[in-house]
């Protein structure tokens, strides 16, 4: 009976202790996420401006006018045009590097921090650097290395069929880093014996990546690919600096469309409106990453 | 004991008085700015205490420092709160939409003492509406022309005072001198304004030119007269520049003027210091046709203040004669008398007199601020999707321009 209450004041002691160690995360989460997140949804049904101060109660209203937007559905659609370039280089770039560095080479330690170094870089440093190295003609120096060999460079910023992929290899090259890190820790946790196990049954390289290697990283290729595929739809500082939306609204995305509206035209509610929409293909996107999860990973413990 | 009593007694009522007087006399005064600059501020500090001493009273000034970038928005969130500025700073792209939202008081009143027919006519109009003044021009800076002397000499052309001397300083000149440098040097004949004339500043850059061709943005009617034929035109020429003769710093391409990798370029007098290590000699002149675009800061009262009467009269103080010749040399005046004065010539140490009044305040005079409307950022992110069209060799001018009209008459008229 005495032991039995001892123990219950112990759990109760250790719950607690963790609630006192959540409680400042919590309270950070509800006044900086949770708060801001619900108010978000409140004002996208307001005609609310900042500069007016008008918050009028519109209902539907400002997704109606989402609707006949041009400008919203062309950063809706580069959005998704910057995501599909991205994910998949950055996810067979970080997925190859790991493997290559998995197998600890010679030089592999040096790689990985050359690798791991822009994504300590501050952003707005990296994209400005990037900004002048990308100059057009042969003013900037990549271009000028290129006309060196026999190659005319485009003009990466200001043409508007490069504008985009510019960005896109500058985030890749931006952010491998983490997803290279993450792959390598699964890398460094396959089990080896099986690795061992196949290729003493006479497997290829390519088989024992493709067959052995790769199911057993599966659920941390799902993880990567979501995770980077949400990031991607938040991207913009590289954007301001680099291309600005332009040319011709060819890298304006959705965040930025966001901003321009909130910041600039100061129509807060439809800003909040346009913020519901990235929520909710954001949410959709976690779901589908829930859900695959399950099926998918029958290695995982 | 009556001694403590007494003794308390009359330090509650020493008290009690002094607070008295304090609200009697201190008021609190709070400033939004853009500028952190130390001696800036101690100068604009030194009006408020002036302005305090002609009314009698004390002022508590605050100045609140907020960086450019995020001016607008910062202030927009305090004047909703309970910590507003009285009096505050609006950016020139903002204007019409701060005085259609009723956030900024009517000065007319409040600056009638300090003689307001001084401020010329065409400095005033972003800032009024019918007849009333909502923000008094404080810096009225004229996008000039800087050029690389040096390269001039080499290239053996002539140098732009001595073609405006003759009457011949026209964009068909400007052109020509342009690709002579580029041709006889290999610098580049011209830098667009700070490099982004095919972007950010693209209003500050074509406008000049369309203007002397007879077009504009819109005029105040709401006639949109940026694809008339003068426009087309004019964009023509700066579109061969850029493309036929290869003398500009194409787009892209970050080569800079105060490098001494241009010859030329559209510059305010606030970029002047970017010179000062340089070894080549610089000039300064007006723009061919002399129809520079103006930038323009203004300062007003927030209607919403608890002194308002005082923020208005002190906005009004801040802009009379004996404060904007101070300030001269760092933000050019709106004043005539002041334009027209001789400490206005020797006001900054970087500019000699000459260059202040053949180019500055000649520019001051024949200039124009940007087109203005309520909804200007939204139009400006529109067109500029049409204005990237033209950057390309192939580019059919007349019908970027037509599209770009179209974008303008669906807000404007």
């Amino acid at each position: 009976m005495k032991k039995k209450s001892g123990m219950n004041r112990q759990r109760r002691v250790e719950a607690l202790t963790g609630y006192a160690f959540v409680t400042p995360q919590l309270i950070g989460f509800v006044l900086l996420v949770l708060i801001p997140l619900i108010n978000v949804f409140i004002y996208s049904f307001h005609n609310k401006n900042m500069l007016y101060g008008t918050n009028i109660f519109t209902g539907w209203g400002n997704y109606e006018k989402l609707l006949n937007d041009k400008l919203f559905w062309k950063t809706l659609g580069n959005t998704f045009r910057f995501s599909i370039l991205l994910v998949p280089l950055n996810l067979v770039l970080s997925f190859l590097l790991s493997l290559y560095l998995g197998e600890q080479l010679f030089g592999s330690r040096y790689i990985r921090t050359v690798i791991f170094l822009p994504v300590v870089t501050s952003g707005v440093a990296w994209a400005i650097v990037w900004k002048y190295l990308l100059q057009s003609g042969t003013a900037g120096p990549i271009n000028y290395c290129l006309s060196k060999i026999g190659i005319t460079g485009p003009n990466w910023l200001t043409d508007k069929n490069w504008a985009m992929i510019s960005v896109v290899i500058n985030r890749v090259l931006k952010n491998l880093g983490t997803n290279v890190l993450i792959f390598l820790g699964a890398v460094m946790n396959m089990p080896r014996d099986v690795i061992e196990a196949a290729r003493l049954d006479g497997a290829s390289e390519w088989q024992v990546i493709k067959r052995v290697k790769l199911p057993l990283l599966m659920p941390t290729v799902l993880m990567v690919t979501i995770v980077t595929l949400i990031g991607s739809m938040r991207v913009f500082d590289t954007i301001r600096l680099m291309t600005d939306g332009g040319p011709e609204g060819s890298t304006m995305v959705l965040v930025y469309y966001i901003y321009h509206q909130a910041f600039k035209m100061f129509n807060t509610g439809y800003a909040s409106a346009i913020a519901v929409i990235l929520f909710l293909i954001v949410l959709i996107l976690t779901i589908i990453q829930w859900t695959l999860r399950k099926k998918v990973s029958h290695y995982e413990d | 004991m009556k001694k403590i009593l007494a003794i308390v007694l009359a330090a509650v009522m020493v008290l009690g008085m002094s607070s008295f007087a304090f609200a009697e006399d201190t008021v609190p005064m709070k400033i939004a700015v853009w500028t952190s600059n130390e001696s800036q501020l101690e100068l604009l500090g030194s009006f408020v205490q002036e302005f305090a001493e002609k009314k009698g009273i004390n002022i508590d000034v605050t100045f609140e420092s907020i960086a450019y970038a995020d001016f607008t928005t910062k202030l927009l969130l305090e004047l909703q709160g309970a910590e507003a500025p009285d009096v505050y700073w609006v950016t020139e792209t903002s204007a019409p939409a701060f005085i259609a939202s009723g956030n900024l008081a009517v000065l007319n009143d409040a600056m009638a003492e300090y003689d307001p027919a001084d401020f010329a006519e065409g400095a005033m109009s972003l800032w009024k509406k019918g007849d009333d003044v909502y923000a008094i021009p404080f810096s009225t800076s004229p996008f000039i022309l800087l050029y690389n002397a040096d390269l001039f000499e080499q290239a053996g052309v002539k140098t732009p005072e001595e073609y405006i001397a003759e009457g011949n300083w026209t964009w068909e000149t400007f052109r020509e001198v342009s690709k002579q440098i580029k041709d006889a040097t290999g610098v580049w004949g011209y830098q667009t304004v700070d490099g982004a004339g095919y972007t950010t500043s693209v209003m500050q850059n074509l406008l000049p030119i369309i203007r002397t061709y007879g077009g504009d943005a819109w005029d105040a009617e709401g006639n949109v007269l940026i694809d008339n034929d003068g426009a087309i035109e004019a964009v023509q020429l700066f579109h061969d520049m850029v493309y036929v003769d290869q003398s500009v710093v194409p787009p892209g391409d970050e080569s800079s003027f105060y490098t001494g990798a241009a010859a030329m370029t559209l510059s305010q007098i606030s970029r002047v210091s970017n010179l000062d290590e340089v070894t080549w000699k610089w000039g300064m002149c007006t723009l061919p046709g002399n129809n520079p675009v103006i930038g323009q800061a203004a300062i007003g009262a927030f209607s919403g203040s608890k002194n308002g009467e005082l923020a208005a009269e002190l906005a009004a103080y801040m802009t009379n004669k004996e404060c904007v010749a101070r300030i001269a040399g760092i933000w050019p005046p709106a004043r005539q008398s002041v334009l027209d004065s001789e400490e206005f010539l020797t006001s900054n140490s970087r500019i000699s007199p000459e260059q202040m009044k053949n180019a500055v305040a000649a520019s001051i005079a024949t200039g124009r601020v940007l087109p203005a409307h309520e909804l200007y950022p939204q139009i400006s992110v529109e067109a500029q999707m049409a204005y990237d069209k033209l950057w390309n060799a192939d580019a059919d001018v007349a019908a970027i321009m037509h599209e770009v009209g179209d974008i303008y008459r669906s807000y404007v008229g």
